[in-house]
């Protein structure tokens, strides 16, 4: 008997895959048919069958077809800039702060790179990228050859006075300081630093600086927030097929929104702005 | 309604639960019960009756989690933000929790044929007195039950529950039990109102929210996240079945990461000892060269009075939170 039940459990596994895999096959399809009423009939019914853990959004097929139908006139670059700035004008709320969480292994820096510009076009002020293998902290330089390479190449030369800084824990190097601010994070900004923290917090109560009922939530906030006053991310875009915040800031992620996408590989910016737009769309109620 | 639903599965749940108990299964699973007061909305039910029916839905997810081998469950019940809706719900909320606990203790023998150990995680000085009586004193009776744990979040957001093992470090600072170097990522895990517990394997949330509303943010920073949009009253055995498949789904990739995070917490602690015994080494040896064997005992032994010292002052923690429930258990009779 548990011999039966573990092939039916192994069958069962293959059965998702299976149709994961279809699921996204197809949605790479559906994204080069332009007809908009194939998308919405197949749209509506693969729906049911999406066993997927953070909701994934729909309206991005519809989107997609928006985008494709804008005459391109004039400098391609100069429309393309407006347009996605407009986009953004267009949505709801945007997020002040935005995580891109890279749950992939063998990360691609020109698709990160392009996510960071295109984040940037819309309008958000402050772009996180997190891997928890630490690999983008690791070769810094490199992504940042690569996003100031893509901006030139995606926004033309008027789109490179945007500027980048670049933060890491503080200490590195500032490239140019003038918004919006891309920042490179590892695991050692999340649960690492509030040790750090509340280390540094004990050795003043060692020294008698301060007493330990002194410690309040407010207080470890603004140690944690550092210097710059980057406001907590409001959405977390996940890229890859872990289900997990794989150690991103736990202390900063209270009220982030999560959404998934299943990679950033070759991703588009439909892709992107279908998160967006279901980010625009979620209330918050802070507890009432 | 009573906090224990006996009853077995029906013949297909009981061979689907088989099925996938066949496949690797959480040990530990967190809920956020979100979407009581929504469902009574659609249901044109009073508030109060939503958060009834929430509650009855705990009962019977625990008997599910029971049957599918599942020893630990962690529930959100109240946040310390939710202090901020109105009186009315407030009030309701903690008569709710009143009744509730009341009823735990009225079922004590059930939950000791079933070692149900109750645990409330949060700062219980937030609530009514009379509350923190009977909640302590629910504690205090099945402390020492050990086949299946629940426990309660209760006047708790995580950032809170960090904050105050900030404090109890800082405490055990003043005592002269620990020193600030002694801090460190397993010892502030230790500190936590969580600590008894593995963190979670999965984390369910319902009602489609897609966040985690200060829930457990340090101990699910390697659990997989499963958001559901189904209302929590709603929440049906297969619901929990596709949760649970969507973690077997997950579970390598997050075993990988979970090693990945465990090696690195190791090397940070060896880091950390090397650089206090370089510096002891440094204060005492008067400026002479250390050879490599010394440097490796005097590492050793650092490192074994530095987890005496940690021990101790966990005892003592332990000790100082067994007490303020013993306290609060002995002042309720005596009343």
């Amino acid at each position: 008997m548990p011999l039966l039940y573990s092939l039916l459990w192994r069958f069962l596994l293959v059965l998702v895959h299976v149709n994961r895999a279809i699921v996204s096959w197809l949605r790479v399809r559906l994204r080069s048919w332009k007809g908009r009423l194939w998308e919405r009939a197949v749209a509506a019914l693969l729906l049911p069958f999406a066993l997927t853990g953070f909701p994934d959004h729909q309206k991005k097929l519809n989107h997609n077809s928006d985008a494709n139908a804008t005459p391109v006139t004039g400098n391609r670059t100069d429309s393309r800039r407006l347009r996605w700035l407009s986009d953004g004008k267009s949505l709801e709320k945007l997020p002040v702060h935005i995580g891109l969480l890279v749950a992939e292994e063998e990360p691609s820096y020109t698709d990160i790179a392009n996510l960071v510009v295109w984040c940037m076009a819309v309008g958000i002020s402050y772009v996180s990228v997190y891997d928890n293998h630490g690999i983008f902290r690791k070769n810094n330089s490199r992504l940042l050859e690569e996003i100031i390479k893509q901006q030139q190449e995606l926004l033309g030369v008027e789109g490179s006075k945007y500027g980048v800084e670049f933060l890491s824990n503080g200490t590195d190097k500032h490239v140019v300081s003038c918004r919006p601010t891309v920042k490179v994070l590892s695991p050692e900004d999340g649960k690492q630093r509030i040790v750090q923290v509340a280390q540094q917090l004990c050795r003043s109560v060692e020294n008698k600086e301060k007493s330990s009922k002194d410690i309040s939530v407010s207080m470890l906030d603004i140690l944690l927030r550092e210097s710059k006053n980057v406001p907590d991310p409001d959405l977390v875009v996940k890229f890859g097929p872990v289900d997990s915040t794989l150690g991103f800031l736990p202390w900063h992620i209270r009220l982030t929104e999560f959404i998934s996408l299943p990679s950033h590989r070759n991703i588009s910016y439909e892709d992107l702005f279908g998160a967006l737009q279901q980010y625009s769309v979620c209330q918050q109620r802070l507890g009432q | 309604m009573s906090w224990i639903k006996e009853g077995d599965l029906n013949l297909l749940e009981k061979i689907s639960a088989n099925v996938l108990k066949a496949g690797p299964m959480p040990k530990h699973v967190a809920f956020i019960m979100d979407g009581n007061r929504r469902f009574a909305r659609k249901k044109n039910l009073e508030r109060q009756e939503g958060h009834m029916q929430g509650f009855n839905k705990l009962a019977e997810t625990l008997r599910w989690c029971k049957h599918l081998n599942i020893p630990e469950v962690t529930v959100y019940a109240f946040s310390i933000e939710n202090f901020k809706r109105n009186k009315e719900e407030v009030d309701g909320l903690m008569e709710l929790a009143k009744q509730k606990f009341e009823r735990l203790l009225e079922e004590r023998e059930n939950l000791e044929k079933h070692g149900v150990c109750i645990r409330v995680l949060g700062d219980l000085n937030m609530l009514p007195l009379d509350l923190q009586e009977i909640i302590a004193k629910a504690v205090v009776t099945t402390r020492e039950h050990n086949k299946c744990f629940l426990n309660v979040c209760f006047a708790y957001t995580s950032r809170y529950e960090i904050t105050n093992a900030v404090r109890e470090m800082a405490w055990g600072v003043e005592e002269g039990l620990i020193r600030a170097s002694d801090v460190s990522e397993a010892l502030l895990s230790e500190c936590l109102y969580s600590n008894n517990s593995p963190n979670p394997d999965l984390l369910i949330r319902t009602s489609g929210e897609v966040r985690l509303s200060d829930f457990l943010l340090w101990q699910t920073s390697h659990s997989c996240l499963v958001f559901q949009s189904v209302l929590w009253p709603e929440y049906s055995f297969w619901n929990l079945c596709e949760a649970i498949l969507q973690y077997q789904l997950n579970h390598k990739s997050i075993q990988k990461a979970r090693d990945l995070h465990r090696e690195h917490q190791a090397l940070q602690q060896l880091e950390a000892d090397r650089a206090c015994v370089a510096e002891h080494l440094q204060h005492h040896g008067n400026g002479k060269p250390v050879d490599a064997q010394r440097r490796q005992e005097a590492l050793l032994h650092y490192t074994d009075c530095r987890e005496e010292r940690v021990q101790d002052f966990l005892e003592a923690l332990k000790h100082k939170r067994d007490s303020f429930f013993n306290d609060l258990c002995s002042e309720a009779i005596s009343a």
